[in-house]
């Protein structure tokens, strides 16, 4: 079914791992200017690196426990965490030193905090919690401008629409969200199954659709509106963690997702169909982020692996 | 944005107070073209930038030169500069991103309004209605004023002499004169103290064309809809006229010229009649003919469906909605302070009004959340259906049960990059980047309040309680002075001064009944 004119499909090939955290890495994200790398541990650290030559740029330390993600703010300027010890921090990119880098720190949650996102204007972020509640704050005063008891059980993701006019929640309680973000008030509920859990959610880059991941191991993208998925992505392992996946649209559209047999997972988006398997992890591969205008994907692992490892393909 | 799942059944207007702002004593407000930014001039000279979305203060605008009170707001069309009309009789024109002042100018008399040129994104022109004299166009950066003509003089042609650098041309002083640019600013409107609206070529400082308003009486406010297909007078006869605009929306000047050439056979005030006869045509006229009430601040909604004034009465906030067919379909009514200045949000049913203590007070829709919200499957009805059962629906094993299928067609390209243009703008020129927002930058902990937010982190409070001192605010608000020796007892005091929005009623009650309308609140979501 595929039109005659496309290119083979090259695959990506492993450029460099990163062992500088001392226990399972929980986050990777490249910054939306691609310049930066920024990965979060359960070590209680971040470590911001340069995409371009791979060298530790900050260590931020702060947290108590462990940090189980982490955002980009628009700009590239700041990083919000999410961690174990029930707060959230805000780090300045761009501090000249590591010890400068803290900014601000958000206090609300009543336990651990599991998701993070910045709204597309930045002046918002939401965040998703073990207490059941996803919490809005101003980014500018750390001021905690709503507080939703969304769901019955731990909240997984949470995530911001192209436009910051809805945000995406998912919890292990089996259900997937939408929410007016101005007047945190529920729009539509999209999955209500109780079982399986949703371990991730998140909008297309134009916001139309919503990219599902359950934990029967698979992956399925919704068209919202309609209340109606639209393509199902599987082969992978998802049963246990909260893996993010992603979408790459550099070089044409995939799905990028990690797995827990120590894969990463690449699905071309309108075929559904596996292109490629990434094997090299150690442990499970929990987050996978791709560089906004390069062929590069970045990887986590987690406690048996530790790495950050970096793939590229070459054009 | 997210209109497919916004129900459409909800009326467009807003309802009830949803929230209001306070920061020193606010005069005048103006939404930026998108309604994210709300600029307000205050009684203390300075100019204070609302980010909508948040509710907070993104930017203030400081003025060591200035400080009499502000009179009116003013955007220009991307929202990179604001101009603000003072008391002491300057014009200041800002810088928005940077917060820098580009110039100011100083008039001879009080301008009451001042309006940025529409056309363009940096605009040195300006329009300028003073206290008591012509309104003027003014130009920011040379300083220069031309005075606009606001009667139609007896000389056969409708040239009036040109005067520049002078506020008067010899006639004795006015009651404050209406004007306003049209959509894209080559034309202005005036509507003068004889009940008459004059389409002026500000270029050439000519009236080309004059509409009598019904009744003769003064006109007080004269408005376009953000479309620029319909314009609204408020005349000293306590009625609100909505007019349609019969000029193409760009090219306004040379559809004058071909419309001269019609009328050539008329002269004078005759030919301009007959002009201003294809230029604007009555449409609606609303007043309220039981308490025949004076209006204050009329204005549009953003898709021009809606119409709002303010009543003038002292002592009282109504603000009367109409639909533009003429009916009146709300009166809201606000705390008893007096009204004085209204707008409509650009995109969002939403209202904001400025009462004479200086709170603005942001009206919205009463949000009931939606019964189908809660479960994917519940779809709502306008009406009863009446359901008619399958012919298996009571099999133990239903035929048609056992093959589920999806009716959408797994097989179909999905679009996930292309994003749909927003219809609302579609005059926004691309290749202007239009300021949105004001990057927000989080202002740092001061470190000893960290110690004491750790015991309220542990309950689950909803921080939203403006009174708690224990509350997770950390720092300045953006203000310039520096709060970091603050002690936590001082917080109580500072925080009436410093931007805070609160819930609903703006009553001093304690945290006790705060928290009880809080849980009450919590306990309908599921």
């Amino acid at each position: 079914m595929a039109s005659g004119a496309t290119p083979p499909y090259k695959p990506y090939r492993h450029l460099k791992t990163l062992t500088a955290h001392t226990r399972a890495v929980s986050c990777v994200k490249f910054s939306n200017d691609g310049t930066l790398l920024a990965s979060a541990s359960l070590d209680k650290t971040l470590i911001v690196w340069t995409a371009q030559s791979l060298s530790l740029v900050h260590r931020l330390v702060g947290h108590s426990e462990g940090v189980s993600d982490l955002a980009w703010s628009s700009d590239s300027h700041y990083i919000c965490s999410a961690s174990d010890d029930r707060t959230l921090r805000i780090w300045d990119a761009r501090a000249a030193t590591s010890e400068s880098a803290h900014v601000k720190t958000l206090r609300g949650h009543s336990n651990l905090v599991f998701c993070v996102n910045f709204s597309p204007q930045s002046n918002l972020i939401v965040s998703g919690s073990f207490d059941e509640t996803i919490r809005i704050w101003e980014v500018k005063t750390g001021k905690c401008l709503h507080a939703i008891r969304a769901h019955s059980m731990p909240v997984t993701s949470v995530h911001f629409n192209r436009d910051g006019s809805l945000i995406v929640s998912s919890s292990h309680d089996g259900t997937c969200k939408i929410w007016d973000s101005s007047k945190a008030t529920l729009l539509k509920t999209l999955i209500d199954d109780k079982v399986p859990a949703v371990s991730f959610a998140k909008f297309s880059p134009n916001g139309k659709f919503i990219l599902v991941a359950t934990l029967n191991d698979s992956l399925k993208l919704w068209n919202y509106s309609v209340g109606k998925f639209l393509k199902i992505y599987s082969g992978h392992v998802n049963r246990a963690y909260c893996l993010t996946s992603t979408f790459s649209v550099t070089n044409g559209k995939y799905i990028v997702s990690g797995s827990e047999d120590r894969c990463i997972y690449l699905w071309d988006l309108q075929q559904k169909t596996m292109v490629q398997k990434i094997e090299g992890h150690t442990d499970t591969v929990i987050s996978v982020t791709c560089h906004p205008t390069e062929n590069k994907i970045a990887s986590a692992g987690l406690e048996a692996d530790r790495t950050v490892r970096i793939w590229v393909q070459d054009s | 944005m997210n209109a497919p799942i916004i129900d459409p059944l909800q009326g467009d207007f807003p309802e009830v107070i949803e929230e209001y702002l306070e920061h020193g004593v606010m005069k005048c407000i103006s939404f930026n073209r998108r309604g994210t930014l709300l600029a307000a001039g205050c009684s203390d000279g300075n100019c204070v930038i609302w980010d909508f979305e948040t509710r907070g203060i993104a930017k203030e605008l400081r003025d060591k030169d200035c400080i009499a009170a502000i009179t009116s707001v003013s955007w220009s069309k991307y929202g990179h500069r604001i101009l603000v009309s003072s008391a002491d009789k300057s014009l200041t024109l800002w810088d928005v991103v940077s917060g820098e002042r580009i110039s100011r100018t100083t008039l001879q008399q009080t301008p009451l309004q001042a309006r940025l040129h529409p056309g363009s994104s940096t605009p040195s022109l300006c329009l300028a209605c003073p206290l008591s004299s012509a309104p003027m166009i003014v130009d920011l950066n040379t300083g220069s004023t031309t005075v606009l003509p606001v009667l139609i003089p007896d000389t056969s042609n409708g040239l009036v002499p040109q005067s520049r650098n002078k506020f008067s041309d010899g006639a004795p002083p006015y009651t404050p004169t209406a004007a306003c640019f049209n959509k894209y600013g080559d034309l202005v409107y005036v509507g003068n103290s004889k009940g008459e609206i004059l389409i002026i070529d500000y270029g050439t400082i000519q009236v080309r064309a004059m509409v009598p308003v019904t009744g003769g009486a003064v006109v007080k406010n004269i408005v376009f809809s953000r479309s620029g297909e319909y314009l609204l007078t408020n005349s000293n006869d306590r009625t609100i006229r909505i007019y349609e605009n019969l000029l193409p929306l760009k090219d306004g000047l040379r559809a004058l010229d071909d419309l001269d050439k019609t009328a050539n056979e008329l002269d004078g005030v005759e030919k301009l009649k007959a002009i201003g006869s294809k230029c604007l045509t009555l449409f609606r006229e609303f007043q309220d003919s039981i308490t025949k009430m004076h209006w204050k601040a009329p204005c549009f909604s953003g898709d021009g469906e809606w119409v709002i004034g303010g009543s003038a009465s002292k002592g009282e906030h109504k603000i009367y909605i109409w639909d533009r067919a003429g009916h009146l379909v709300k009166i809201l009514e606000g705390p008893k302070e007096a009204l004085i200045d209204l707008a409509w949000h650009p995109v969002h049913p939403i209202v904001v009004s400025v009462s004479l203590t200086g709170l603005v007070y942001i009206w919205a829709k009463d949000y009931t959340e939606n019964w189908s919200a809660f479960a994917p499957d519940f779809k709502e009805l306008e009406e009863n259906e009446e359901y008619v059962e399958r012919e298996d629906e009571f099999d133990l094993v239903p035929e048609t049960e056992k093959v589920k299928e999806s009716d959408v067609n797994e097989d179909d390209e999905v679009d996930i990059v292309t994003v749909e243009k927003d219809s609302a703008f579609s005059d926004s020129d691309m290749s202007q980047e239009e300021l949105c927002f004001l990057p927000a930058i989080p202002s740092p902990d001061i470190p000893e309040q960290q110690d004491k937010c750790i015991e309220s982190s542990s309950k689950l409070v909803d921080s939203n309680h403006s009174g708690s001192p224990l509350s997770d605010d950390a720092g300045p608000n953006g203000r310039t002075t520096n709060h970091a020796s603050s002690p936590l007892e001082d917080n109580s005091a500072a925080e009436d001064a410093v931007a805070r929005k609160r819930k609903r009623k703006p009553s001093e009650k304690g945290l006790e009944l705060q928290a009880e309308k809080e849980t009450l609140k919590d306990d309908t979501f599921v």
